[in-house]
């Protein structure tokens, strides 16, 4: 059922928000009484949760969607449109990571995470963004990460996305920000998430002993950097890389 | 909104407006770009966005470009 929502309430498109950070940051919006939508491939216990619970149910919606593939991606914030009628945030958290040697990566693995961390963003940003300018307002936050600015060894591919979205954030940092729409990146260091998988325990260990904050990140850490570029009260802070990683590459 | 003439004419001439660039008249042969209007990219990025928004389709996004007034008309009018 479609509905126009309070005033005082956002609308916010959190991309691949079914776990890990992802999930965090849907949890934050759903906490600051906004209404968000979601999508991932497939549907997971904390989704189903939300979509349960009688506190978030009517503010939720979760679609299942594979945003590589540009149909899905225009399908699943044109149903975000028609249920709540505006998008006013933006979070493009959707990415997959494979590790690997370069000169070993199959050309599989290399199309999977391009197609997703690059594609898959630049379509759900293109169609969220003519919503945004036809109302000349909104918020966009493209989640890259440290290693989009430092590399890592054996994650070349996925380095290599996470450095396109950053251009991708100032790119449409200037292109939108005469029509009130602030578009910023955040470059989360290591998180105590599904993404920091691919490291075993020992580089975990040492990533904590080289941090200064002593500790990994937490998804609650990245959330509430989110909602300090999309509240109401930032429309100058725009076009910029935020780096949240305890300190580690200061 | 429907893809009416009158309808359609209504909201390009309110997104005009808004960007400060309506003509004395607007006619169907009207050039919306340089020599014409003179919409910029940007707002004729605008423009799609708000005419698929109030009617659903959206000329630009067809694969030829309106060039002027009347080929926004004439898509909707096609489609109609």
């Amino acid at each position: 059922m479609s509905a126009v929502p309070d005033s005082t309430q956002r609308v916010v498109i959190v991309t691949g928000g079914s776990r890990g950070l992802g999930a965090g940051i849907v949890r934050s919006y759903l906490d600051s009484g906004d209404l968000v939508a979601t999508c991932a491939r497939s549907i997971t216990p904390e989704v189903e949760a939300w979509m349960a619970d009688p506190e978030t149910a009517d503010r939720f919606l979760w679609a299942p969607a594979d945003l590589s593939k540009v149909e899905d991606a225009d399908a699943f914030v044109k149903a975000v449109v028609e249920k709540w009628k505006r998008i006013d945030v933006l979070i493009n958290n959707a990415g997959v990571a494979r590790d690997g040697i370069h000169s070993l990566f199959s050309d599989d693995d290399i199309d999977t995470v391009v197609d997703l961390n690059i594609k898959g963003t630049l379509y759900v940003s293109r169609a969220v963004s003519r919503r945004m300018l036809a109302r000349r307002s909104g918020s966009i936050v493209n989640i890259s990460s440290i290693v989009g600015l430092s590399g890592y060894r054996g994650l070349a591919t996925y380095s290599a996305t996470k450095a396109a979205l950053d251009g991708l954030t100032r790119a449409l940092a200037r292109e939108l920000g005469s029509r009130g729409i602030v578009v910023n990146g955040i470059a989360p260091g290591y998180l105590r998430t599904e993404m920091s998988h691919g490291l075993d325990e020992d580089q975990l260990n040492q990533i904590v002993r080289r941090t200064p904050a002593g500790r990994l990140g937490d998804p609650e850490d990245i959330a509430r950097v989110c909602q300090f570029l999309t509240g109401p009260g930032n429309s100058y802070l725009t076009g910029q890389v935020i780096v949240v990683d305890g300190g580690l590459t200061s | 909104m429907t893809t009416a003439p009158a309808d359609v004419e209504k909201t390009i001439t309110e997104f005009l407006n808004r960007v400060d660039k309506m003509p004395p008249s607007l006619t169907a042969d009207l050039a919306l770009y340089a020599d014409g209007i003179g919409l910029d990219s940007l707002e004729t990025a605008e423009l799609s966005a708000i005419l698929e928004d109030e009617h659903g389709t959206d000329p630009f996004n067809d694969g030829e470009m309106p060039e002027t007034v009347g080929d926004i008309l004439a898509f909707y009018a096609a489609s109609a």
